[in-house]
Order: structure tokens, then sequence, then C-alpha cells
């Protein structure tokens, strides 16, 4: 049992010009009896990179999937660039790769860029795409006949094929390998330096840190942190506190001074702390009889897993 | 634009094996090998080699129209519709493209077997009443359009072979392209003569002796039309709503 008892509140240290890339408010998704999204606000400025991170079932993807027009909000207002999101998308301002990505079988890779770029009212010359998609290689390639690394290459070039001012990714590194990774990432960065926006969902803290300049964190479809890298590193980069006490309560412990986070298993407490120090000297005033305690460096990893954990049910989005 | 993608989806449909087999290579195996040598015995005053190669045609013509809904399954599947909604293509008409296609590909179907009926069987007809057989097939595969979409956002991938192969089996069969429907009890073709394919080949039939469907077989379509056409409205609008 997990419980999280510090959240940030959404960071004032980005700009919000006033036709914001990406504007969510108050937005909310259910399916069914499951709430997906339970209310989420977020600003993102033209030329952010911005990731989203989160565990499964965290509501990234129903997060998406609205700011792309593929599904309505029950509630709250979502512009793009100020607009609905189905026009921003007609018009080719935004560009997507989706999470689950099957490709046409029948079709080349030329014949599939080919196709977007009719779809659109403009997009960037074909060789331009397959240039910095780094598929110049696959052209004759049918649909069905590319590793998962050359797919989600394919799928990337067929997200910039309008030159979108706002690229959305679900997952893109989801079915690669170490290497294509980092070509990946490699021509990302490239497309990105132009000052475009972009939004990723990822649920490796890694991609995140690497890559964004911004992460929003999300736990059971509420934004339970949102700040620049730093500060998020910060927060889930902190020291683990272990120690044995035998009537733990999880709200007392909670709310001792620089906790992010408590587990308690048994008379063995774990804590996440941003501030161990004070943690430490708070928990013997407080509880004399701890004892066993022990303080270490939280591996990243950990720290995230500690902050998104989900101390309910599951939820599926 | 939507002339690209519908050129995209004929391409497509052309590199699918299944098609290739059921819409182009079976009905022409059937009408040669049940069809061809009948030129001499009539059949509700068409040779009986002209009434099979109707039937013939008809069944590749609908596996061709039906075809849509497989498409539209498993590009549901592997995510592609979604991929398609996020560029300047309405819904409508993604939907539109696909029917367009499955259209345009019955096409070959119909011309292969035609061919085959005037080059095997002597079907002499003029040009003219050639198209006219052709065009009256591909109108009253209307329905079949319909409850093609409709399969397609109903079924799953997975299932949507089996389901197409079930049903269009069993549509073929009840609509007499199979088996002559004179072969079939009295209460048999009261319900043939309700479903739509009997009225397909039908309109084939009555067209090719210069002749035309009639008041019944119009109305027996339009009403399946509009049926099908709303069950598959229905379908594809919950598919959005629902991503």
């Amino acid at each position: 049992m997990k419980l999280l008892t510090t959240t940030q509140p959404p960071t004032t240290s980005h700009r919000r010009s006033l036709q914001g890339a990406v504007h969510l408010s108050g937005v909310q998704k259910s399916f069914g009896q499951t709430c997906a999204v339970d209310g989420i606000d977020l600003d993102i400025s033209p030329g952010e990179i911005v990731a989203l991170l989160g565990p499964n079932g965290a509501g990234k993807s129903t997060a998406i999937d609205m700011l792309l027009g593929l599904t309505d909000p029950d509630a709250g207002d979502v512009r793009i660039f100020g607009e609905a999101p189905t026009v921003a998308a007609s018009r080719g301002r935004v560009g997507a790769m989706l999470q689950s990505g099957g490709l046409p079988s029948e079709l080349t890779v030329l014949e599939l860029v080919e196709l977007i770029r009719a779809l659109y009212p403009t997009s960037l010359p074909t060789d331009e795409v397959l240039e910095r998609a780094r598929i110049g290689d696959l052209t004759s390639r049918r649909g069905d006949k590319l590793s998962g690394g050359q797919t989600q290459r394919v799928r990337f070039a067929l997200a910039i094929v309008p030159d979108p001012d706002l690229l959305v990714l679900d997952e893109p590194t989801a079915a690669m390998d170490v290497e294509s990774r980092q070509v990946f990432w490699a021509s990302m960065r490239e497309w990105a330096s132009s000052g475009r926006t972009v939004l990723f969902a990822t649920h490796y803290l890694e991609e995140a840190d690497n890559f964004a300049d911004r992460i929003v964190l999300l736990r059971q479809g509420r934004v339970v942190a949102d700040g620049a890298t730093t500060e998020i590193r910060a927060l889930a980069g902190g020291r683990t506190l272990r120690c044995t006490l035998s009537h733990a309560d999880l709200d007392g412990l909670g709310s001792l001074p620089g906790v992010a986070s408590v587990s308690v298993h048994g008379h063995g407490v774990s804590m996440t702390c941003t501030d161990s120090d004070a943690t430490v000297r708070a928990l013997l005033e407080r509880y004399p009889e701890a004892h066993d305690i022990e303080i270490g460096g939280a591996g990243l990893n950990e720290a995230f897993l500690a902050l998104t954990a989900t101390p309910g049910e599951e939820i599926h989005s | 634009m939507t002339g690209t993608y519908m050129r995209s989806e004929v391409r497509r449909t052309f590199r699918n094996p299944r098609y290739l087999i059921f819409a182009l290579a079976m009905p022409l195996i059937l009408f040669a090998a049940f069809g061809a040598a009948q030129s001499h015995n009539h059949l509700s005053g068409i040779t009986v080699s002209a009434y099979i190669m109707v039937s013939m045609a008809t069944f590749g013509a609908m596996s061709s129209v039906f075809s849509t809904g497989g498409a539209i399954a498993f590009e549901r599947a592997i995510g592609w519709n979604r991929q398609l909604r996020i560029t300047a293509l309405t819904g409508r008409a993604y939907v539109a493209g696909k029917g367009f296609a499955g259209f345009a590909v019955a096409v070959p179907s119909l011309v292969l077997v035609f061919m085959a009926g005037a080059l095997l069987s002597h079907v002499h007809l003029s040009a003219g009443r050639w198209l006219l057989t052709g065009v009256s097939i591909l109108l009253a595969l209307l329905p079949v359009a319909a409850l093609g979409v409709w399969v397609g956002y109903m079924a799953k991938a997975q299932s949507v072979q089996a389901i197409s192969g079930g049903v269009y089996s069993l549509l073929s069969l009840l609509g007499g392209l199979w088996v002559p429907v004179t072969v079939f009890p009295h209460w048999v073709l009261d319900i043939v003569k309700a479903l739509p394919i009997y009225w397909v080949a039908q309109a084939g039939r009555q067209a090719l002796s210069g002749s035309w469907v009639g008041w019944e077989g119009v109305a027996v379509l339009a009403v399946w039309t509009a049926i099908l056409g709303a069950g598959a409205a229905r379908a594809y609008k919950r598919n959005s709503a629902s991503s």
C-alpha cells in the first residue's frame, strides 16, 4: 500500500502565451464506470517539449485522444492553437504517432507517405519526409514487412507529413530496441530544434528526463506534478528512508516533513523523501520506537514509481 | 485529395489475395465448371449458360462490394482509421472511399465472367446490353455495400472473415446464385424473394434479356438498403464517438 502525500501545484514558471499550443481545462472522460481522465488542466506554450509521464492506465492515451479530437471529453475544454482539436488536425497543425499502430499491409512505405500527403491541404515534399524520418531505404517495403523500429520510423514520417506545429507522440518507443530508440530520438531532436512543440507520452522516466524540458506526471487521470524536468528530478530523485516500526500509521508518516510517499509492509516502513534529514529528525521525535533506520539514495525509477503509484485499483484507459 | 485516397483503396484491394481468390478466380472457375457448357439448354427465358453467368458475376461482384467490411474491421484493429481521422479526410469521405473502392473492384469481377460467357458459351449481346446488365447488378448491390460497412464497424478483425464468409455464403445460397431458385420449394421461395440477393441477380438477368427487374424487386432492394444503411450509419457514429 502506497500513499502519495506531496503533489506539486502546476508550475507557473512556464510562460503562457495568449494562444498556447495546447490548452486543456477541467477535462474529464469516463468509459462506463471507469474514470480515465479526472479533471486535467494543462497549458503548453509553443516551442515546449513536454513529457506526459505516468504508469499504464494513468490516462495518458485518453488525454492524447482528446487533444487530437479522436475522443470527445465528457466535460472541460480542449483547444489546440486556439482551435477545436479536429479543426487543428484537419488543417495539419498537429501530427501524431498514435499508440496502437499497424500499417496497411498492401501499400509500400512510399505509397503510404504519398497517401497521407494527399490527405492534407499542405505537406512537406516526399523526399524531405523520407530523409527526416530516416526511411529513405525502406520506400519499396510493404507495411507488414517492417520491424518494430522501422514501423515506428514510418509512423513518425506520417506524423510529420503536414509539417505540424505540434507533434504528439503516444509512447513512440514502446516497440523499439535500444538502437532504434537512439535513432528515433535523434531524428526527433533534429525535428524539434526548429522551435516546434512536442508532447510525448511515456512511462520511461529516462526518456522524459533526456528529452523533455518539462514533465507532467499523471496518476489516475489527474496531474500529480508538473514542472521543469530538473524540478521533477529533484522531487523524484530524493532518498529512501527505511525503518522498522510496530504501530505504523500511513497518515501520520505521510505528514512528516520531507516525505513524498510512504509504503508499509507489516512492520517495515519505506518512505521516499525529498528532505531525508528533516524526515529522520521528525520521525524520531514522533516515533521514538522507530529502529533499524536506513537512508539510501533512491533510484530515479524507483522514486518515479512511488510518485505515480496507484493506491487503489488500476484504471484502464 | 479524396481521389488519391480512392485510388489507393482500389490499389490495395487488387493486391489483396482474398479479393483475387473470391472475387476474381472463384466466380470464373465456377462458371467454367458449371455454366460454360450449358449454352443449348434454357432456363427462365435465357440459356442456362447466361443464367449461371449472371449468377457468378453477381457472386463475384458481391464479394468485392462486401470486402469493404473486412477492410474497415481490419483498419479499426490496427488503428489505421485513427491515423486517417487526424488528417483532413472526413469520416464520411473515409466510408465513401471504401464504398467506392468496393464498387470499383467489382467491375473486373463482372467483366471477367462476362468475357468467359461471351467466349465460352456464345452469350452475344450488344455493348449497350452488356453495360446495362453490369450496371444493374452494381446498383442492386447497394444494400450489400451497406451491410459490409455495418459488419465492418460491428465485427472484430479476428471474426470478420468468418462472419463475412458465413453471411455471403448464406446470401448466395438463398439468393439462388449457386442453385437456381426454380428447384426451391414454395415456402423457401417466399424467403428468397424477401431477401435482396435474388433481386440483384434478377436485375442482371432482366437487363440481359432486354427487360428490367420490376417494382417488386426495386421495392425489396430499397427497403433493405434503408434498413442496412441505417444500421451502418448507427454503427459508424457510435464508433466515431467512442474513438
